[in-house]
C-alpha cells in the first residue's frame, strides 16, 4: 500500500513555479531520499507533504486520505527540522510527550510510558529531565527524532537533519537512522543535498532538479545507470565527454571533440550529439605504447594512499581517473586509457 | 585587555562614570535625603532626620487616594497593554497578514510622537463625544503609550527564538491556537514579562496625560505630588517620591528573581 502518493503536484509563488508537476508514490515502510542541489525544490516538496506549504495544483495522499488541503496537525505525519526545533521551555521528556498530548494519543499514564520508550529507542532515557540547551548537538538531534517517532506517524519527514552535525557524528547518526528505520518500520522521507548520504541511507532515491523529477531509482541504479547528464554529474565525480555518436558496424562509436574515436556497445538508435559517461574508477591506464582506445597526457597526480588520482588531458577535455599505486605515471607523460565497453553509457542532455 | 591606556583616556573614563552617577543617581539621593528631614521645608541637605513626612503621607487621605488610583490604573494598564502588545508582537513577528509592517509602525508611533499632542487630542476628542474624563479615559491613554514597550520587548525575544518552533508544533499535532498557546507564548514569556514591567511603571509615573485628563475622580500619585509642589510644597512630596522609587526597586528585584534581569533587559 502506498504511504504517500503525489499526483502531479505543483507549487507556484506568483509567476515563479518551484515545483513543476511531480508524480511519485512512496510505499509503506520505505526509506526514500529527496535528493537535489539547493533550490531544486526538495525542501518545498517536503513542506508541502507536511502541510506547511500549500499545494498550487495536484493532490497529496497520505495513507488512504486525500490530505492536499489539510493543515499540518490533521495530517498523520511528524517532521524533524534542520534546526531540530526542540521546545526550549520544556524538558526532554516533555518535548517527546508533546505530540502525544496534542494528538491526545493514549491515556495520560500511557503517554509517559510511550515517551520513555521512544527515548529508550534513541538511548537518551537518562537525560529525560534535562532541558534541550543542556544537550549536545547530537543529543538534541536524537530528542528531535524521538519526538517525531513517538506518535508512530504514517510518514516521518526529515529535513536535512544531519547537516548541522560534524562529520564523525554524522556518520554515527546515519547508522542510527538506518537502525531506527529497521526497528520502527516507519515510512521515511529524507531531504538531503548530499548524494553520498542519500545513497547510503535510502531504499530509493528521488533525484530532483529545477522542480522536476530527474530520475527515481535504487541507490545502485542511480549511481551506475544515471539516465541524464545532470543525474550522472550529480551522483558522483564522473567523466562526461561531449561526443557525436555515429553508427560503426553493428554498434556505434563516439567521435570525441578532439578527434579521437571511442567504440561503444549501444545500437545505432542513440546516434546524434550526446555525452559519453564513465566513472573514474573504471578507467584502465597503460603506458602509451599499448593498444588503448584513447591517448592523453597526465596533468596532475594526487596520491590518496590506497589509490592515485590522475587528471588527464584528452585533447582539451579533462578526465579524472582513479588508479592503483602499482604502476605510477609521471606528470607530462603520455598515457593510454581504456574503459570496458559495458562501463560506458551514452546520455542525452 | 589592552595595556597601556593613556592617562588622559583613563581620566575621561573616570569623569564619564562620575558624571553618570552624579546626574542619574544624584537627584534620587537628594529626593530620598529630603524625605527624611525633620524640618518643614524642602531643603537639601535635610535638617535633622525623622520619619514625620512618611507618617504624614500614610495618614493623609489625599495621598492614599491618589496612590490607590495610581495602583489601580497601573494594574489595569499592565493587563490591557500586555495582552494587546503581546498579541500584536506575535502578529508582527509572523509577518503573515498583509500590511503588518504598517500596522506595526502605527502601534509603535507613541514612542516618537509627543505625548502632549496625544494628550491634547485625547482630551478634546473625549470631551466632545463622551463628556467628562474618567478612569477609563486615562486607562485608554496609558494603554496606548505603554503598548509599544510591550511590543518592543516581546519582539526582541521572539527574534532570537527558533522560527521553526511554531511549525514544529503544528507538525506534531498542535492546531494554530494550541501552537500559539503552548509554543509561541512560552517562548515570548520573558519579553512579555519585561513589557508588563515597563507598562506598569509607565502608567504609575506618567504625568502628562494624567495632568491633561485630570478630574477629581482620577487624581494619580504623580499629579498629587505635582499639585502639592505647585501650591504648598513640603517634604511630603519627597517622601511620596521615595516610596515610588522603592516600589520600582522591589519590582525589579521580583522580575530578576522570576526571569533574570539580564535576559529581560537584553
Amino acid at each position: 500500500m502506498a504511504a504517500v502518493a503525489l499526483n502531479n503536484v505543483t507549487k507556484a509563488f506568483g509567476d515563479l513555479e518551484i515545483i513543476k508537476g511531480i508524480t511519485v508514490t512512496i510505499e509503506k515502510g520505505e526509506f526514500v531520499s529527496l535528493l537535489g542541489p539547493s533550490g531544486c525544490g526538495k525542501t518545498t516538496l517536503l513542506r508541502m507533504i507536511a502541510g506547511l506549504e500549500s499545494t498550487t495544483s495536484g493532490s497529496i495522499f497520505i495513507g488512504e486520505r486525500d490530505s492536499t488541503g489539510l493543515p499540518p496537525e490533521q495530517r498523520d505525519i511528524a517532521m524533524v527540522f534542520q534546526s531540530y526545533a526542540l521546545f526550549p521551555h520544556l524538558t526532554v521528556l516533555e518535548n517527546v510527550l508533546f505530540p502525544l498530548r496534542m494528538r491526545k494519543l493514549s491515556a495520560r499514564d500511557k503517554q509517559v510510558e510511550r515517551a520513555r520508550a521512544a527515548l529508550e529507542l534513541v538511548q537518551l532515557s537518562h537525560l529525560a529531565d534535562r532541558r534541550p540547551r543542556e544537550l549536545s548537538g547530537g543529543q538534541q538531534q536524537r530528542v528531535a527524532i524521538a519526538r517525531a517517532v513517538v506518535s508512530e506517524p504514517q510518514v516521518l519527514l526529515l529535513d536535512e537533519p544531519l547537516s548541522n552535525l560534524d562529520a564523525r557524528l554524522r556518520e554515527n547518526m546515519q547508522e542510527e537512522l538506518i537502525q531506527l528505520h529497521r526497528k520502527t518500520g516507519l515510512t521515511t522521507i529524507f531531504v538531503t543535498h548530499d548524494q553520498e548520504e542519500a545513497l547510503s541511507l535510502s531504499d530509493r532515491v528521488i533525484l530532483l532538479n529545477g522542480g522536476q523529477i530527474e530520475q527515481v531509482g535504487s541507490p545502485s541504479e542511480l549511481y551506475s545507470k544515471p539516465s541524464t547528464r545532470f543525474a550522472a554529474s550529480f551522483m558522483g565525480s564522473t567523466n562526461l565527454l561531449d561526443a557525436e555518436i555515429v553508427p560503426h558496424g553493428d554498434a556505434t562509436a563516439a567521435h570525441l571533440a578532439g578527434g579521437q574515436i571511442l567504440q561503444l556497445a549501444d545500437g545505432p538508435a542513440s546516434c546524434g550529439p550526446g555525452t559519453v559517461m564513465f566513472r573514474q574508477e573504471d578507467i584502465q591506464m597503460r603506458p602509451s605504447s599499448g593498444t588503448s582506445q584513447l591517448t592523453g597526457v597526465v596533468v596532475t597526480r594526487i596520491f590518496l594512499g590506497a589509490r592515485v588520482r590522475y587528471v588527464i588531458d584528452l585533447d582539451g577535455q579533462a578526465i579524472r581517473c582513479l588508479a592503483s599505486t602499482d604502476k605510477l605515471f609521471e606528470v607530462g607523460e603520455t598515457v593510454g586509457i581504456s574503459v570496458p565497453v559495458d562501463r560506458m553509457r551514452v546520455l542525452r542532455d | 585587555m589592552v595595556k597601556g591606556i593613556p592617562v588622559s583616556i583613563k581620566f575621561f573614563a573616570v569623569a564619564y562614570v562620575a558624571a553618570i552617577i552624579l546626574f542619574l543617581i544624584g537627584p534620587l539621593v537628594v529626593v530620598a535625603g529630603v524625605s527624611f528631614t525633620a524640618g518643614d521645608y524642602v531643603t537639601f541637605p535635610p535638617q535633622g532626620t525623622s520619619l514625620r513626612w512618611y507618617e504624614a503621607i500614610v495618614t493623609s487621605p489625599v495621598y492614599l487616594d491618589a496612590a490607590w488610583t495610581s495602583l489601580k490604573l497601573a494594574v489595569l494598564v499592565t493587563i490591557s497593554a500586555t495582552v494587546i502588545g503581546a498579541a500584536m508582537a506575535i502578529v508582527i513577528h509572523r509577518q503573515r497578514l498583509p500590511g503588518t509592517t504598517f500596522i506595526g509602525g502605527m502601534f509603535l508611533a507613541p514612542l516618537v510622537l509627543p505625548t502632549i499632542v496625544f494628550a491634547l487630542g485625547l482630551l478634546i476628542a473625549w470631551s466632545s463625544y463622551w463628556g467628562a474624563t474618567s478612569l477609563l479615559t486615562l486607562w485608554i491613554g496609558h494603554t496606548v503609550i505603554a503598548i509599544p514597550y510591550v511590543i518592543r520587548t516581546t519582539l526582541a525575544v521572539l527574534a532570537t527564538s527558533d522560527k521553526f518552533l511554531e511549525e514544529a508544533g503544528r507538525t506534531l499535532g498542535a492546531g494554530p491556537w494550541k501552537a500559539i498557546f503552548y509554543v509561541v507564548l512560552p517562548q515570548a514569556m520573558q519579553g512579555i514579562a519585561a513589557g508588563a514591567f515597563f507598562a506598569f511603571n509607565i502608567s504609575f509615573d506618567e504625568a502628562i496625560l494624567s495632568l491633561f485628563l485630570r478630574s477629581p475622580e482620577i487624581m494619580t500619585l504623580p499629579i498629587q505630588i505635582y499639585t502639592q509642589l505647585e501650591f504648598s510644597p513640603d517634604p511630603s512630596i519627597a517622601a511620596a517620591s521615595t516610596l515610588m522609587i522603592l516600589l520600582t526597586v522591589i519590582m525589579i528585584l521580583i522580575i530578576d528573581r522570576l526571569f533574570g534581569i539580564q535576559r529581560v533587559a537584553g
